[in-house]
């Protein structure tokens, strides 16, 4: 099967490229493997990202990416445990009460833990830019007509709500104009209450009108017999509880290997199979986004990243760390590096973004 | 205008409520880890052990669980549809804070109809404004579940709220706003609180401490970065409550009254027999 | 195919039902025209026909329906959807996807329809609307015209046999309404679709029409019939018909062509009768437009336009949707700053005055009147209309009296009727008295009788020295209220002259009544009919 010349990249294509290399930055702080994952999907994002009112959202999370390496580093700064090292400087330090249950202020801020917080929150920061990669990418509509017959009626209502946000806004504008057609202000506290109910009100009253529409197209006929009401229902609620078995199992021993992350396996997919096959009869779909070579390949170059730095990891632990006693340059450890870099496979195998079509907007009279 | 409504537009079976209970003990579990985890359970110092990325794979299944749970437990078209419009009333509230400086009134539309339409519909909106707002503005992460999960719940406990009369009425929710914006807050700190301030500082979680050590390094964790949001915010939705409140909620219940959510229905055809009235 | 059975339709806590004892057969292949006027119970009427009255919105319903010989006492609307597709009124709350191609889909993905039939029907819809260059599009960057096609399609994607419409054209310019017609009007001839389709502006729709159902204004008042019999002593009836009226012709003509073959005797008998004349002199100069350039990012929407507004005259503004009819008004009121050129009324910059300066100046009704009423009752929404415009308590209660009367004060103003919710609109915009008004879109979703009204009032307060600005593309309005015409296209001014020689000259833009009598200048029914009794009855030519 080809592809059609618009058909875009399976949603799920993407965000699948974009957690896996997101568990790979999980698995390391090594601040050279982290810039280098940050360039890779810097770069896809440049090559591949359309004109979606979404596709600015990479940047929105790099920013708070950003944000948040700051606040590790003032916390560690401030607040840090006073461990020995290469001082830089020394902060004034401030008594607390006993009950301040052995809070530090100030005191000797030495490089090590500067850099290892600082580590610690660049990776924090690759895995948000991650994540702001598939927000970026992904059609939200398309990955909305994806999920199980199970959330289906979840599923259009989120989409009515993504669709009709933008009415909104315009109402919000709309409304704002009457206002000062009225004489009145439109500033401030008071201002909101006018604002507030004719908005809603419009909207409320066209919700009436889209469930009649709905309803008048067939919304809702599928109908459960209640011997799958009782297995799906088993399905879930079993998943649930293996779910919260593997929880706990997990938060005892410390680390998601051996039971724990069996249980919790078996009990998410208890969940989602339940979801699967809840009446799934009767509903089909319209020219379903298919899942061809380039998809494969897209998930084969991340999870190649998570493997990569996965062996580096076995073969030398301390490759993936920042060295901090002694305090010297990174590693580099060449399986990881091989791994990160074959994730830029999407920059040349996914279809290029739809161009952009003229779009006047209904805001011109 | 009376204030009775008829059914709820959503509702939920014995299965779907004892799957939210499940679900929402486990949740709780998901934000309270750091307070109470075990020495032993953060043996990987680097990542303060797997418990964060398990947690956080964790929560989106535990939410998709009950989301399922509501779809088969039937929500029609006129459910559908309001949940939609109010979620996108509530996207559109947060586009233009953005999030900056806790100026969120995205909240403010989710208590009233909480109040108005019922626990379990309060508890969808909670969730779907959030994902809807998410998606919209293009800020779909880890925290998305989280985010999720406490504005359900918060919606759930609006709809729980008594239901009072006059000036009382507008009191009670704008009180509960408050309280629920800054329970929000509190909720989402506790789930950044690992990643905020890592674990070799004075202000981290320390596995194995006793649950007051590690709540009074949370709280001074939490004063010094996201009270300062959070307070603006529960200010906010309260004093809009206290404003606009009124107004909203009557809009609210002409809403109900005219979707004529399970309003009975009545066919009776002719008798054959019966001759023409002219 | 439909056949209502001794019909009665009572809402939930309503004191009287809203249709009674209704009986109705429409036959498969027609298209049935239901008119009536506001409040007469027509969407009540097309709802009981795929079940959403009851099953949707609670009530009583005595008696049967039945469709496709299915009737809606077993059968829910979502079982109906493949035997009746339905169309409301505003298309805009309908969509659920973001795409043209997915929302035509949607009801068959509803019925569970494998994707060779599915994709085959979405092409044939695509082709019968005439919709194939718009299949990826996002839905809201669509034109009004096309928005209505594509809810069109979407219902009608599923086949199903008959189809049942609430006011489709009654947002669109005449342009989009002719497409949206002539897709219908395929559907029936091509298809044999069977059609039921309520409208307000009947001028272009009753030539399609195989039967009309028309509903008086108490609940058990129903009559249907052909179209001939219909209109031969209907209230509500398009200017041709009334014209036919007027000149004695028999039978009713229904369209502009069948009523051209008896222009020429109509003509004779007019002669040279006088027309209105317009008056010699315009009165003093109210606002003046010179050099307006404005744009919204990118787009142009206004281009170099100077205009001059006097007093005691409507004006109208036409042009096709997007040639910038509202923007000019926008400016006019103070909405917008002009980037280039200047706005100027009375002397001074309406965008520079605050608000409630700016009223006592210039008022504007906007497209949708309900924008600007915001409080619980009428009654309020007086007192704050009074408050705001400083006025003395009572004065735009009532400046409503003067209008209309007979709305409570109790109403909510989002119960009202269409016509009673324009004319609150124009009392809250009267009361305190501007020297200039402006109307934008405001006949839509009126019936006749209240556009009648309507243009009464226009010609009311142009009389009294007033300046109205009329921004439409209803052309039966202008031919009845206006003395001058201001054409625009692409931002620009084309013509800007009397209204008698821009409409009567102008294709696209000419009443029904200038049509049939061209090349002679008559505009309206009301002329004719007056020129026709002053005459003497000479001969006349046999019917």
């Amino acid at each position: 099967m080809l592809r059609t010349r618009l058909q875009p990249l399976h949603p799920i294509a993407w965000w699948c490229w974009a957690g896996a290399l997101a568990v790979a930055g999980s698995r390391t702080t090594n601040p050279l493997l982290l810039g280098l994952l940050f360039a890779v999907v810097a770069w896809v994002v440049t090559t591949r990202r359309g004109r979606s009112p979404w596709a600015r959202s990479f940047g929105a999370l790099v920013r708070l990416g950003l944000f948040v390496i700051v606040i590790r580093v003032v916390v560690q700064v401030l607040f840090g445990n006073r461990v020995p090292g290469a001082t830089w400087f020394t902060l004034p330090s401030l008594p607390l009460p006993s009950w301040a249950a052995g809070v530090t202020i100030g005191g000797p801020v030495t490089a090590q833990e500067t850099i290892g917080a600082f580590c610690q929150g660049l990776q924090i920061a690759v895995i948000l830019a991650c994540f702001g990669a598939a927000n970026s990418l992904a059609s939200s509509f398309r990955l909305l007509r994806c999920v199980p017959a199970g959330l289906y009626e979840v599923a259009v209502a989120v989409t009515v709500a993504i669709s009709f946000t933008p009415q909104v806004v315009l109402s919000i504008a709309r409304v704002r104009d009457a206002r000062r057609l009225r004489g009145r202000a439109t500033r401030g506290l008071k201002g909101w209450r006018g604002l507030a109910v004719p908005v809603l009100d419009g909207a409320l009253e066209r919700s009436v009108a889209l469930a009649a529409s709905m309803d008048a197209r067939g919304f809702g006929r599928r109908s459960t017999s209640p011997r799958r009401r009782q297995v799906t229902a088993a399905a879930t609620l079993g998943g649930l509880v293996g779910l919260g078995i593997g929880l706990f199992e997990v938060l005892d021993s410390g680390s998601a290997s051996g039971i724990g992350l069996a249980v919790v396996l078996v009990g998410g997919a208890l969940v989602i199979g339940g979801l699967v096959a809840s009446s799934h009869g009767s509903r089909t779909r319209y020219r379903p986004d298919r899942w061809l070579g380039a998809e494969w390949l897209v998930v084969a170059a991340g999870l190649a990243a998570v493997a990569g730095v996965v062996a580096a990891g076995s073969n030398d632990p301390n490759a993936l760390v920042q060295p901090l006693y002694p305090l010297a340059l990174p590693a580099g450890p060449v399986l990881a590096l091989a791994g990160i870099l074959a994730a830029t496979v999407p920059s040349a195998v996914a279809p290029r973004p739809a161009p952009l079509r003229a779009e006047l907007h209904e805001a011109v009279a | 205008m009376t204030a009775s409504h008829g059914q709820p537009p959503v509702g939920l079976d014995r299965f779907g409520s004892l799957a939210i209970a499940i679900a929402s003990v486990l949740g709780a579990v998901a934000f309270l880890w750091p307070l109470f985890i075990p020495a032993h359970g953060a043996l990987n110092q680097a990542h303060a052990g797997d418990a964060p990325w398990v947690i956080a794979a964790l929560l989106p299944l535990l939410l998709v669980a009950v989301l399922g749970e509501f779809s088969s437990g039937g929500m029609d078209a006129k459910g559908v549809a309001m949940l939609g419009v109010l979620g996108a009333c509530g996207a559109a509230l947060r586009l233009p804070s953005g999030g900056a400086a806790g100026f969120e009134p995205v909240f403010f539309l989710l208590f009233p109809a909480g109040y108005v339409f019922g626990r379990h519909f309060g508890f969808l909106l909670g969730a779907l404004t959030l994902f809807a707002s998410a998606l919209v503005t293009g800020g779909v992460g880890p925290w998305l579940p989280f985010q999720m999960m406490a504005a359900a719940w918060m919606g759930y406990g609006a709809g729980c709220l008594p239901h009072l009369r006059g000036r009382r009425e507008l009191v009670v929710l704008a009180a509960y706003a408050a309280f629920a914006c800054l329970a929000y807050g509190l909720l989402l700190d506790l789930w950044f609180w690992p990643f905020g301030a890592g674990t070799a500082s004075t202000l981290s979680f320390e596995p194995g401490a006793s649950v007051a050590h590690n709540l009074v390094r949370f709280l001074l964790f939490h004063s010094a970065t996201s009270l300062g949001f959070d307070l603006p915010r529960a200010a906010l939705n309260a004093g809009l409550i206290l404003v606009a409140g009124r107004p909203v909620l009557a809009a609210l219940r002409r809403a109900s009254h005219r979707a004529a959510f399970g309003a009975p229905v009545e066919i009776v055809p002719h008798a054959l027999e019966t001759p023409t009235s002219s | 195919m439909i056949a209502f059975d001794r019909v009665t339709v009572t809402y939930p806590g309503a004191s009287a039902p809203a249709l009674e004892n209704v009986n109705l057969v429409i036959e498969e292949g027609h298209l049935a025209l239901v008119i009536g006027t506001t409040g007469s119970g027509k969407s009540t009427l097309l709802r009981c026909v795929n079940g959403l009255v009851p099953h949707f919105s609670g009530g009583r319903l005595n008696g049967t329906v039945t469709v496709d010989g299915r009737s809606t006492e077993q059968y829910r609307p979502r079982d109906l959807a493949d035997a009746v597709g339905f169309v409301g009124q505003d298309p805009d709350a309908t969509f659920v996807a973001d795409t043209v191609e997915d929302e035509l889909a949607y009801a068959m993905e509803n019925l569970g329809m494998d994707s060779a039939t599915m994709r085959r029907r979405v092409e044939d819809v695509l082709d019968t609307l005439n919709l194939h260059a718009l299949r990826q599009r996002a839905i809201t960057t669509l034109s009004g015209g096309q928005r209505q096609r594509v809810a069109i399609g979407a219902a009608f994607t599923a086949a199903p046999r008959a189809l049942v419409l609430d006011e489709p054209t009654s947002s669109l310019d005449p342009v989009s309404a002719e497409e949206v017609l002539a897709s219908l009007a395929r559907l029936v001839h091509d298809q044999g679709t069977t059609i039921l389709v309520a409208e307000h502006r009947l001028e272009r729709i009753v030539q399609f029409a195989d039967i009309v159902v028309e509903l008086g204004t108490a609940p058990g008042d129903v009559r249907s019939g052909t179209p001939a019999a219909i209109f031969a002593t209907a209230e509500l009836a398009p200017p041709v018909v009334r014209l036919a009226r007027a000149a004695g012709w028999s039978p009713v003509p229904l369209s502009v062509r069948d009523a051209r073959r008896h222009a020429p005797e109509l003509r004779h008998r007019l002669g040279a009768s006088a027309r209105p004349a317009a008056p010699a002199a315009r009165g003093d100069r109210v606002a003046r437009v010179k050099g307006l350039t404005a744009a919204y990012g990118p787009i142009p929407a206004l281009a170099n336009v100077t205009l001059d507004f006097h007093e005691g005259e409507v004006m109208a503004v036409m042009g096709r949707n997007g040639a910038g009819k509202s923007t000019l008004l926008h400016h006019l009121v103070g909405l917008r700053r002009a980037q280039r050129g200047s706005v100027e009324i009375l002397g001074r910059t309406p965008a520079a005055l605050g608000a409630s300066e700016a009223i006592r100046l210039v008022g504007l009704v906007p497209q949708d009147p309900g924008a600007l009423l915001c409080a619980e009752t009428v009654a309020a929404e007086c007192r704050d209309g009074d408050r705001d415009g400083g006025l003395a308590e009572g004065t735009t209660r009532a400046v409503l009296e003067s209008i209309v009367g007979g709305i409570s004060d109790d109403t909510h103003p989002k119960d009202l009727s269409e016509g009673q919710r324009l004319a609150l609109a124009l009392a809250i915009v009267l009361a305190p008295e501007p020297p200039l008004l402006l109307l934008d879109e405001p006949t839509r979703g009126l019936d006749y009788g209240a556009k009648e009204r309507l243009s009464h009032l226009l010609r009311r307060l142009a009389a009294r020295g007033r300046c109205v600005v009329v921004a439409t593309h209803d052309v039966e309005l202008v031919a009845e209220v206006a003395d001058r015409v201001v054409v625009l296209a692409d931002g620009e001014v084309i013509t800007d002259g009397l209204a008698r020689s821009v409409v009567c000259h102008s294709a696209g833009l000419a009443s029904q009544v200038a049509r049939i009598l061209a090349p002679a200048e008559w505009l309206t029914v009301e002329e004719v009919a007056t020129a026709l009794a002053e005459r003497p009855r000479e001969s006349r030519a046999s019917s």
